[in-house]
């Protein structure tokens, strides 16, 4: 019979060290057709006879994307590939145009809420994951020569910044670092409080 | 040669998957990087015998690491292919003279290929990936 | 039958194995021998107090405390006269296999400042005089997180949500429910007859004693 289409637009959506594939459907009327996905590292290529490996996740599925994050787990150039199927009808395989690196990935700056509790200058931050670093810079407002830095691994809890002189008003921005992939953010919105005793003013 | 590794990273891969492999060595009696030769390693010529052991497991482990599960097979392309963005980055420094090796250096990866070769390798290469968390253990000291 | 589930528990680097008696054997009766061997050598190693126990674990913190090494361990059941076959616990690493409790710590507070002084757990002691040894002189990269808990804060949201969620519920529906009430009473308490130009419409025939409901009309007069 007529050889079925490969799946076209195949793509990755990388996000904050979340990776997508995505492509476009294959389309045959009254018929369900189902996908696989395929990946490769450089290891694969250059030391194990260019194999492949199957996503078991994403075996014979029915959706047009996976979530390849965890299979891309480490910072070398990766390919992947998609197949199309109709019982045991199957197309070629059609692989990315170019190798992706999870280096590209786009990082996103971090959400923030920066709080005054009396005097104390809190911020929340939102949960990237055990990858991420949060970089957070504060100072006092008008003193942007004066900015101090704190490094956090973990954002579950809120964090205790400074302790707040009455009257002054302390401005915060942050922004996320990947060690495994030695990249930054950029820097969220920056935030002003000011601590009045027992009392607290957001002024953006 | 200082170079960022994220071990942790390894570590999370092969902590998935270490009962089940350490379960199918079942020689406990010899080992491979036998740790605490590993780890009273001289620090001079640690750089050399870390690019030795990356290729080591590159060249020779990995590759007869291939099982039934499709899950540890992942696993395992994790790590090796880790493995690799390491080396690639131990392979600047040699480029650089940053990276020689010594004699006790290379007495002691001989050693490894020696405890390696008595083996049969299927076998070997199990043990061998089995021990990885020595050979993290030692990396993170780096 | 040989004893099960032969494993390490480990907390602070004090590592005690443990195993579960054979299937079907009365406990009472059962003793164990248990053995050890640090990976890569030859040598099964008998700790003497791990000798004829009749408890299901025991501790091995002595014979494992080269913490850079990985061990094994194995244990046989005896039972009048007989003995089962040897049964081994998967690899022990120490390092990372071992459980960290959380540290000590202590607060004293000044004016306008708390102080947390925070001391790391000790591990279990080789020698006789006990003198502790620290996990942060083990783990060089020991961290600590430390939280604050603001509690004037929390009873200040606590009496904010009493004021205002709680007690205006309340009053909502004691409200509905008093109303309701004296509706209630309305209809049907005080016995209010039908005016009399009304008749009642039976439009299904029936006896009286069934026919009980029914429509009130104004009759034709």
């Amino acid at each position: 019979g007529v050889l079925l289409p490969a799946p076209r637009n195949i793509t990755i959506l990388s996000t904050n060290m979340k990776h997508f594939l995505v492509w476009s459907p294959v389309m045959v009327p009254g018929a369900a057709v189902k996908y696989s996905v395929e990946f490769q590292g450089e290891y694969e290529r250059d030391y194990a006879n260019d194999s492949w490996i199957p996503i078991g996740e994403c075996t014979g599925i029915s959706v047009t994307q996976c979530d390849i994050t965890e299979d891309i787990s480490a910072t070398v150039p990766y390919d992947l590939r998609v197949r199309a199927g109709v019982g045991t009808q199957a197309s070629h395989w059609a692989t990315l145009s170019s190798f992706f690196n999870r280096v590209t990935t786009s990082l996103i700056p971090p959400m923030l809420t920066v709080t005054a509790d009396g005097y104390h200058l809190l911020v929340e931050l939102e949960r990237l994951g055990p990858a991420f670093e949060f970089w957070i810079y504060y100072w006092k407002k008008g003193q942007g020569h004066k900015v101090y830095r704190k490094v956090v691994k973990d954002s579950s809890t809120t964090l205790h910044m400074d302790t707040m002189e009455a009257g002054t008003e302390y401005c915060v921005k942050a922004q996320t670092y990947v060690e495994a992939i030695n990249r930054s953010s950029n820097f969220s919105q920056v935030q002003c409080v000011r601590a009045e005793a027992g009392k607290a003013i957001l002024v953006t | 040669c200082s170079i960022s590794m994220n071990i942790h990273e390894i570590r999370d891969g092969f902590g998935t998957i270490k009962k089940v492999i350490q379960a199918r060595d079942p020689i406990r009696t010899a080992s491979i990087l036998h740790p605490h030769s590993l780890h009273n390693f001289q620090i001079l010529d640690s750089c050399c015998l870390a690019r030795s052991i990356l290729r080591f497991y590159l060249d020779k482990v990995f590759r007869h690491c291939e099982t039934g599960s499709l899950y540890i097979n992942r696993k395992i392309s994790g790590i090796a292919n880790s493995f690799l963005s390491i080396e690639k980055k131990f392979r600047v420094c040699q480029d650089e003279n940053m990276c020689n090796c010594g004699e006790e250096a290379i007495n002691k990866y001989h050693q490894i290929i020696r405890n390696y070769e008595q083996m049969d390798v299927t076998l070997a290469a199990m043990k061998a990936l089995g021990e990885l968390d020595i050979l993290l253990n030692w990396l993170e000291a780096y | 039958p040989s004893p099960r589930n032969v494993h390490f528990v480990s907390r602070n680097l004090k590592n005690v194995l443990h195993w579960l008696p054979p299937e079907g054997i009365p406990e009472d009766k059962l003793i164990y021998s248990v053995k050890y061997l640090v990976y890569g050598t030859t040598r099964w190693i008998q700790d003497a107090e791990c000798r004829n126990i009749s408890q299901t674990w025991c501790d091995l913190s002595r014979g494992t405390s080269d913490h850079k090494e990985l061990y094994h361990a194995r244990v046989k059941a005896f039972l009048n006269g007989s003995c089962s076959s040897w049964t081994e616990s998967p690899r022990f690493n120490p390092l990372t296999d071992t459980k960290i409790d959380p540290p000590a710590f202590a607060l004293s507070s000044a004016e306008k400042s708390i102080s947390v002084i925070v001391a790391a757990p000790k591990t279990w002691s080789r020698n006789s005089r006990n003198e502790p040894n620290y996990l942060h002189e083990i783990y060089p990269i020991l961290q600590y997180n430390v939280s604050v808990y603001n509690t004037k804060k929390k009873t200040q949201e606590a009496v904010t949500i009493l004021l205002g969620y709680i007690l205006p519920v309340l009053l909502t529906v004691l409200i509905i429910l008093v109303s309701c009430c004296c509706v209630y009473r309305y209809i049907h308490i005080t016995k209010q007859k039908y005016p009399t130009n009304l008749v009642r419409v039976l439009y299904y025939p029936c006896s009286i004693d069934k026919c009980e409901r029914g429509n009130l009309l104004p009759s034709e007069k």
